[in-house]
């Protein structure tokens, strides 16, 4: 009986109200840290992961996700979406190769897969400190292991929050839940099968560096002198990238704009209005992601990302002209 | 009469899970008992405040709105005279009722019927279905709808389909090349070989159809 006790250790329930900091000073039971050693373990260790993400309106997609760290301390990744024809992401060190049907292969400069989930949280999810509020909650059994679920929330309301489960032994996700402001599920990956292995995968060391495809280089455009300016952009949230570019199917020159909070990348588009094409307001859900399409001024404004609807209408009628 | 609330206490925590017999006299007791009642509410309150779990709008008096509404429900009255009830019809009602029956049981049948052939079709068996499917997000059934916002429709004008597409397409591209790494500028022309008009721009995201 002493024995089962101590195995149902009670709930603990921690609301953190902590100071932005590096994430080795939490304790070892706090959210932050959990958090910090999930992205060591993702970085470091030799991992073998099945997962399924789940999306409205659309068939589940069943992904395998390797990772590896060879001798020399080189990562090597691999993202695989096993239903269909073969589509392969391989990344190597800060080469991200995509193979996929129909499409040549190539490589882009990069340290992450931006793939079906939020990576960049996965590896740096002290980022998200300065707009979400991470919450511990307790333990439960995900995946037929034991894990540790953290619930992280927008402080200011303003996004979609997240529910994640994290392994107890290796720190590894076991399962991640984006929900709505209401509590209703939006975006789920489950992992289904979690192998951690002394060395790489071999699957590894079939791979030759030398014959990944070349890395597209991006000509480095014009710095941007714009005349319009965003006036309310959410807690945590930075311009991570702005440039003028052409649609890919229409002739329409945009104004482009990404935010991202280290969680969700949301776009921001801006048009000159064109009098001759009177355009609907439009807002409404694609997959997971919020479409809005408004006229603001002398703008047509387009957003597209994973948060609510109203912020992404308080962004778009924060868009104003520089004085 | 502390005592009782540290087993309430104990029993909200979950820490009750391993004497199952003693939670279930503390469920009893709170059964009985208005004062326990009360408390196992403010704890399940708290518990929901310290995880953020509560809602936007607090709604306490579930129980009691349920009853105001039964309330304000139409009594049903007892059943009028009819002629089942004359002396010599009566009789006859026996074989009515049984074919009734045997309607219902056919229907019944035919119901079963459908519903095999409809877990029949379905790809995948779920042998532990024990928990209600996550409204919207199983499989490709129903877009659910996020915000309270509609789902963009598939046949509103083909001008504004064609836009919208163009600017999902874009905005799957962007994603896939916002490449994490200091001091690496990732901005993009559009004349590249792989943002021609074949290229599905979020491929790895894609189902296959």
């Amino acid at each position: 009986m002493t024995l089962l006790i101590t195995i149902f250790v009670p709930l603990q329930v921690f609301a953190q109200e902590q100071p932005i900091n590096t994430t080795n000073s939490y304790p070892s039971d706090s959210a932050q840290a959990w958090l910090a050693k999930m992205s060591d373990a993702v970085k470091s260790l030799n991992y073998t992961i099945s997962f399924v993400l789940l999306k409205p309106g659309v068939d589940s997609q069943p992904y395998l996700w390797r990772h590896g760290v060879n001798e020399d301390g080189l990562e090597m990744e691999q993202l695989n979406l096993l239903n269909g024809p073969g589509r392969e992401v391989v990344r190597i060190g800060n080469k991200v190769s995509y193979f996929e049907p129909n499409v040549p292969p190539y490589s882009l400069q990069s340290s992450i897969i931006n793939g079906p989930f939020p990576s960049e949280f996965l590896q740096n999810p002290e980022k998200l400190l300065m707009g979400y509020e991470f919450i511990m909650i307790g333990r439960s059994r995900i995946a037929g292991r034991s894990a540790q679920q953290i619930r992280i929330i927008s402080k200011d309301k303003s996004r979609f929050g997240l529910n994640v489960w994290l392994d107890q032994e290796t720190g590894l996700l076991l399962k991640m839940n984006m929900f709505g402001q209401e509590g209703q599920l939006l975006e789920q990956i489950q992992v289904t099968g979690l192998q951690v292995t002394k060395e790489p995968a071999p699957f590894f060391a079939k791979i030759e560096p030398v014959m990944l495809p070349e890395v597209v280089s991006f000509s480095p455009s014009a710095p941007l002198n714009s005349q319009w300016e965003i006036g309310y952009i959410p807690k945590g949230m930075t311009i991570v990238k702005r440039d003028l570019r052409r649609l890919a199917r229409a002739s329409e020159v945009v104004e482009y704009i990404m935010l991202s909070d280290g969680l969700v990348d949301v776009s921001v588009y801006l048009q000159g209005r064109d009098n001759n094409k009177p355009q609907d307001n439009l807002v409404g859900t694609v997959q997971s992601d919020t479409l809005l399409t408004i006229e603001h001024g002398e703008l047509n404004i387009t957003i597209i990302g994973k948060l609510p609807a109203t912020t992404a209408n308080a962004i778009a009628k924060s868009i104003q002209r520089i004085n | 009469m502390s005592q009782k609330f540290e087993n309430l206490s104990a029993l909200v925590d979950g820490e009750h899970v391993a004497s199952s017999s003693s939670s279930s006299h503390v469920l009893d007791a709170v059964k009985n008992d208005a004062d326990l009642q009360l408390k196992w509410k403010s704890y399940h309150l708290i518990r929901d405040g310290l995880r953020q779990e509560l809602p936007v709008n607090l709604n306490f008096d579930i129980a009691g709105m349920v009853a105001k509404a039964l309330e304000s429900e139409p009594a049903i009255l007892a059943p009028k005279r009819t002629w089942r009830d004359l002396p010599l019809v009566g009789r006859v009602v026996p074989f009515a009722k049984q074919g009734g029956q045997m309607a219902i049981a056919a229907s019944v049948a035919v119901a079963m019927i459908i519903g095999v052939q409809q877990v029949n079709q379905a790809d995948v068996d779920q042998p532990f279905n024990a928990a209600p499917p996550i409204p919207g997000i199983q499989g490709g059934l129903s877009p659910v709808s996020f915000d309270q916002s509609p789902t963009i429709p598939n046949s509103d004008g083909v001008e504004q389909r064609r836009r919208i597409n163009a600017y999902m397409t874009d905005h799957k591209q962007q994603l896939r090349f916002k490449t994490i790494q200091l001091n690496y500028d990732e901005s993009e022309t559009s004349d590249q070989k792989i943002t021609n008009e074949e290229v599905q721009s979020d491929i790895v995201e894609n189902t296959p159809q």
